[in-house]
């Protein structure tokens, strides 16, 4: 009961004034409580919904932004990493020696 | 899925893991709070990635989990009731209590429903006047707001025929409880997201400055956790013991005020029993007394039980990082998903299931550094 998945609301309605709404997980639909986000969503906006519940809005600039952090970080250190099989095979080579590998060929 | 799928990239995992091990000068110890965490962590391997420089011990995050026996045989006693509609979120219907669980008293003619939202109990008491309906109102901070508007708007729509078993729980005294053990090994923390996105941050500063540990709010996906214990283990090795935010994209410190607010109105702190742990004061949510009239337990005489676990069932460890859940004599032997012995074995977001479900059948054969 405790997981909670990000869906994007795309209809709003009323419950005898309570704020419900048709939210989207990916394909799959499903009438939500938006009470607790009434005020700072719109048609269009995720929200991450607990057992029928919106109980926040995604932040899609922060969630966007960090993503992205994360990801160049990830490039960068592909990039170091190449870079260094890379010195590494030519200093072996330098040496003479056959990148390290073995001596089949 | 939009908010899934990115944080989900092995390339970004597998550089935060590199990050982690630059990082590491020695190994640490972190606990994951969350149940819906340890079942990403175990899925993913993460810990088997990290074995070498972070030991992930599993929290009590399950909801499941420490919803203490006496509950469940409360549960029991009031859905066999002829009279009562005993309604629950799926992951209860299989939790053993003393004698047996809510399948087997829907077996015997017993009227237990699943439903997804407590608001779908409340319908179901709208439609059914001459029935009593009863919700089993359990859960961590994040489904008390659900659980919350159900009991507010059945005093608001004025339904006499619904009323709620409660057997909350909250996560800062269980977080205090497992540093306040003597044979604690927990450094660092990983804080269930979703709790906090409701709750906010500001309870757990305290515990920080207290307990001089780490805490990293934390979200659910793969990059959520590695990037969470990245966070926490560089507190660590820089000798900071801070809230921090890892999950930015959905938790505010102060939270989402509506839902916390209206969980104030609705409930108030009170001592809790967790199963296989005991009692932790203060770390509940029960009924205020203005809405008495929504307390099933009162309702309904169910009376009080004290009842003990079964003996070769060591949950209690499991739940306090002791052991690993191969380590438990029962563990894939009396008991299985199929035949569970304890809750954790139960839930979807419990430990035992997860290392069950994963394969996990046996000590992790240490790779790496």
């Amino acid at each position: 009961m405790c997981l909670g998945i990000p869906g994007r609301i795309t209809e709003f309605s009323n419950d005898r004034g309570l704020p419900m709404g048709l939210v989207d997980f990916g394909g799959v639909r499903r009438e939500c409580c938006l009470s607790y986000v009434a005020d700072q969503v719109t048609v269009g906006d995720y929200v991450i919904v607990h057992v029928g519940f919106a109980i926040s809005k995604v932040d899609e600039a922060e969630a966007q932004r960090t993503f992205e952090v994360l990801r160049e970080m990830s490039q960068l250190d592909e990039l170091e990493w190449m870079r260094e099989v890379a010195d590494q095979s030519l200093a072996a080579l330098q040496q003479g020696g056959g990148g390290g590998g073995g001596g089949a060929t | 899925m939009k908010y899934l799928s990115e944080y989900r990239d092995g390339a970004v995992v597998a550089g935060l893991v590199r990050r982690i091990r630059e990082a590491a000068t020695r190994k640490w110890t972190l606990m994951e709070v969350c149940g819906g965490q340890t079942h990403t962590i175990v899925k993913q391997g993460l810990d088997e990635l990290l074995g070498d420089v972070v030991e992930m011990i599993h929290g009590p995050g399950c909801p499941v989990c420490v919803t203490p026996l006496e509950q469940i045989d409360k549960a029991l006693a009031l859905a066999a009731l002829p009279e009562v509609i005993f309604t629950s979120f799926g992951d209860m219907l299989r939790v053993p209590g003393s004698e047996c669980d809510l399948q087997q008293i829907r077996a015997r003619g017993g009227n237990v429903r699943v439903v997804y939202s407590p608001l779908d109990a409340l319908a179901l008491a709208q439609a059914n006047p001459d029935r009593q309906v009863v919700f089993f109102a359990v859960g961590f901070e994040t489904t008390a707001p659900a659980n919350a508007m159900a009991v507010w708007r059945a005093r608001e729509l004025g339904i006499q025929n619904f009323s709620v078993l409660v057997s909350h729980v909250t996560v800062p005294p269980a977080i205090a409880a497992v540093l306040d053990d003597p044979d604690n090994r927990v450094q660092g923390f990983l804080a269930a997201g979703h709790v906090c996105t409701v709750m906010g941050w500001k309870e757990y500063e305290p515990l920080a400055e207290k307990y001089r540990v780490p805490i990293v709010v934390t979200g659910f996906e793969p990059v959520d956790i590695v990037e969470g214990i990245h966070l926490c283990v560089s507190q660590l090795e820089e000798g900071r013991h801070e809230v921090e935010n890892q999950y930015v994209r959905s938790v505010s410190r102060e939270g989402t005020v509506p839902a916390r607010s209206l969980v104030e109105q609705v409930f108030q702190l009170v001592d809790r029993k967790w199963r296989g742990i005991g009692e932790i004061p203060m770390s509940g949510l029960g009924l205020r007394p203005e809405f008495a009239d929504f307390d099933a337990e009162t309702r309904f005489d169910v009376g009080d039980r004290v009842v003990e676990e079964p003996a070769e069932c060591q949950a209690g460890d499991v739940l306090r990082g002791k052991i690993k859940p191969y380590e438990c004599a029962a563990f894939g032997k009396a008991c299985t998903p199929e035949r569970p012995l304890g809750a954790p074995m139960v839930s979807s977001e419990g430990a035992c299931a997860a290392y069950y479900n994963y394969g996990r059948l046996r000590t992790p054969v240490r790779t790496g550094a």
